[in-house]
């Protein structure tokens, strides 16, 4: 019988209905408690409550500018309410006992206490958030104005100073990431613009003529058969709307699909010898979204000139194997339990690098860490793509460590989606790449002066 | 690990899947594991995988380990190296792409030429049957290939979800049928299956023998 009619409500879309609906009509004899001001709002006079009221449920039509907004929500958030409601016993009943009623109302204010408490803490948990971002959006407003007015006007003084090194770490801002990958990756090979206008005619026409069916294929390429040509065109049709199916922008129709054509086809006019490579499609769209159409062909041409990526995409199996060889060399030195784990288990880098290195990540991580890992690529180079393979590891060595084959294929070729990205950068700052004192370089030069000789017919260095 | 894979089931196969490029590998490996279909996925870069448990019929257990590879000729000479620790192989095409079909045998060399073992069990798979209009290869025809090869074949679309489980089903009862008839020949260091006695495992005992091996 000790049991009071207390009714509690905590869920949010229940009870936001429920406090609209019982501000109009008020004579229930219901308590409600709703809406726990925070602090600094608690002395608010109910006019502007009302009015914030009216501008939350749309009744007001004064437009609201979103800095507005987010102040707004700072001062008064649409917490989630919770209703508790004490009822007499009905009518038809006999009264409780004093002693029972005094009681009852006691436990029920307790009650009342302990959610107002709970209120608060997620109202202010929520108010942090809030602050964070807020935070966030003005150190990126303040590096906007650093990158625009001291960097990028002195590129060449000050793109390797300390200063601008830790900035770029934290990440490029959008609105001028696109120019900091363009002048950090270069124009090594002097490619103009023109010059990609005509290695895009050039694509053009042969298009034309696939199409048509003429065999009148130009035959300046040589060493590569015109079916392979025509199967790498083809296939650069079928992979376009596979780029980032999610984004929606790359598909037939869609505002960069010509785009996204135009520079893989430039490409394979342009570099005839590395042709199409499944996995390029990725890198170019990621450089479409922060460039021009004629830069990002620029930015594509060069990066993929770099010696790490050449490698890659001419599949130069033996040269592969040697940036693998001298990512072990680093693996082993950073996560040794890890490593010896992976031993064990046949588990080789080739399984989860190969689509790390080709995509530069952009396939494998959420785009908006894609892109970070990409500024601090343009800053570091080759290595760092090994580092931040490594960071992956290191992330999740204790999960890892637990798995066998399978399940760490499985894990590492399809990574978390809500990849918490401060504890990866921090995990990836953590990883060293100086192996008994040499450097990534370094291990790679000795590696392949290894190889060579193994080439030669020294049996005595193999392994 | 092995003990602890004891109590799941009684062994794995290792299969990969081998076929040009967008013909629908990884979609009728997405099909068979998850059930699900997604008409533009991202194309393989390298390697992927899945992996599903099978029941087969006197109450065994079997754990198949499903490599899904990069189509693109390009990439061959790196899936190379997934053949080796291999079972099982379906060998996929497109029913709409006549040149996907006459790939087939390519493909069928070049795992042969590679694989060490007595015996890899192979599948033909004719992907895409729901495009029936589209088809131009005959059903007829790709079972000759298949028959020539030495192999079954099966018609199977993902998108529809035809024939996609009847398609492993098959691979890995024949794989199955060939291990107890000793046609398929277990060594030691190969991934390709994985035998879990379920009473006397002790996979630290057979290492020191190993070690001992080497030292003599």
């Amino acid at each position: 019988m000790a049991v009071p009619s207390v009714l509690l409500l905590t869920d949010r879309n229940f009870t936001r209905k429920q406090n609209t609906r019982l501000e109009k009509q008020n004579d229930l004899g219901w308590k409600l408690f709703g809406k726990v001001p925070l602090k600094e709002t608690s002395q608010k006079d109910p006019k502007r409550i009302h009015k914030e009221y009216e501008e939350k449920t749309g009744r007001a039509h004064k437009p609201i500018s979103p800095k507005q907004n987010v102040r707004k929500n700072l001062d008064f958030e649409p917490l989630s309410t919770t209703a508790l409601i004490l009822e007499d016993r009905p009518a038809n009943l006999p009264a409780k006992p004093a002693e029972e009623a005094q009681k009852h109302r006691q436990q029920y204010e307790e009650m009342v206490v302990q959610a107002k408490k709970r209120e608060l803490k997620e109202a202010q948990r929520r108010k942090k958030q809030l602050e964070e971002r807020c935070r966030l959006e003005e150190n990126i407003g303040n590096a906007v104005l650093i990158w625009n007015n001291e960097i990028l006007p002195n590129w060449e003084t000050m793109c390797c100073s300390r200063k601008v090194r830790e900035l770029w770490w934290q990440g490029i801002p959008p609105s001028v990431r696109g120019r900091v990958w363009s002048l950090a990756i270069g124009n090594e090979l002097n490619i103009t613009h023109e010059l990609y206008d005509i290695c895009l005619a050039r694509a053009k026409e042969k298009w034309r003529s696939l199409s048509t069916g003429s065999s009148e294929v130009e035959c300046e390429d040589a060493g590569f058969s015109a079916a392979d040509k025509e199967a790498s065109l083809e296939l650069i049709k079928l992979d376009i709307s596979r780029t980032f199916p999610n984004l929606c922008i790359f598909q037939q129709g869609g505002p960069y699909h010509d785009t996204l054509h135009s520079i893989l086809g430039a490409y394979t006019c342009y570099r005839p010898d590395v042709g199409y490579v499944q996995g390029m499609s990725f890198i170019a769209a990621v450089l479409i979204l922060n460039l021009d159409t004629a830069d990002a062909f620029i930015a594509f041409s060069n990066l993929l000139n770099k010696p790490c990526q050449m490698a890659f995409f001419r599949v130069d199996h033996g040269l592969m194997l040697i940036y693998f060889a001298a990512f072990e060399v680093f693996f082993e030195e950073n996560l040794p339990k890890l490593f010896a784990h992976f031993k064990k288990n046949n588990v080789t880098p080739d399984i989860y690098l190969i689509d790390w290195i080709f995509t530069l990540y952009s396939k494998s991580l959420p785009l908006d860490l894609a892109c970070r890992i990409w500024d601090v690529f343009c800053r570091d180079g080759e290595e760092f793509l090994f580092r931040t393979a490594l960071g992956i590891l290191k992330l999740y060595e204790d999960i890892l460590t637990k798995m066998d084959f399978i399940h760490i294929a499985q894990f590492l070729t399809k990574l978390p989606e809500d990849l918490p990205s401060e504890e990866f950068f921090t995990s990836i700052a953590a990883i060293q790449m100086q192996s008994r004192n040499k450097k990534w370089a370094q291990v790679l030069v000795a590696l392949q002066k290894d190889n060579r000789e193994v080439e030669r017919g020294s049996p005595s260095l193999k392994h | 690990m092995a003990g602890s894979e004891a109590g799941k089931g009684n062994g794995g196969f290792r299969i990969i899947l081998l076929g040009d490029s967008t013909v629908g590998k990884s979609s009728l490996l997405r099909c068979y594991t998850e059930g699900s279909f997604i008409p533009a996925p991202c194309p393989t870069v390298g390697v992927e995988f899945y992996s599903k448990m099978m029941d087969l019929p006197p109450g065994i257990k079997v754990k198949l380990q499903l490599w899904d590879t990069a189509g693109q000729e390009r990439f061959r000479c790196i899936t190379r190296s997934f053949y080796r620790n291999a079972v099982g192989v379906l060998l996929v095409f497109d029913m709409t792409n006549r040149k996907s079909f006459e790939h087939i045998t390519e493909w069928y060399h070049e795992v042969a030429s590679i694989q060490l073992m007595e015996k890899v069990v192979f599948l033909l798979i004719g992907h895409k049957s729901d495009l029936k209009s589209d088809c131009k290869v005959s059903t007829e025809e790709a079972e000759g290939l298949a028959a020539s090869l030495g192999m079954g074949f099966i018609e199977t679309s993902a998108k529809n979800n035809t024939n996609v489980d009847l398609a492993f089903q098959t691979l890995t009862n024949t794989i199955y049928e060939a291990l107890k008839n000793k046609e398929i020949d277990l060594q030691e260091g190969w991934d390709g299956v994985k035998v879990i006695h379920k009473k006397n495992c002790n996979p630290q005992k057979k290492k020191r023998k190993t070690q001992e091996k080497c030292l003599c």
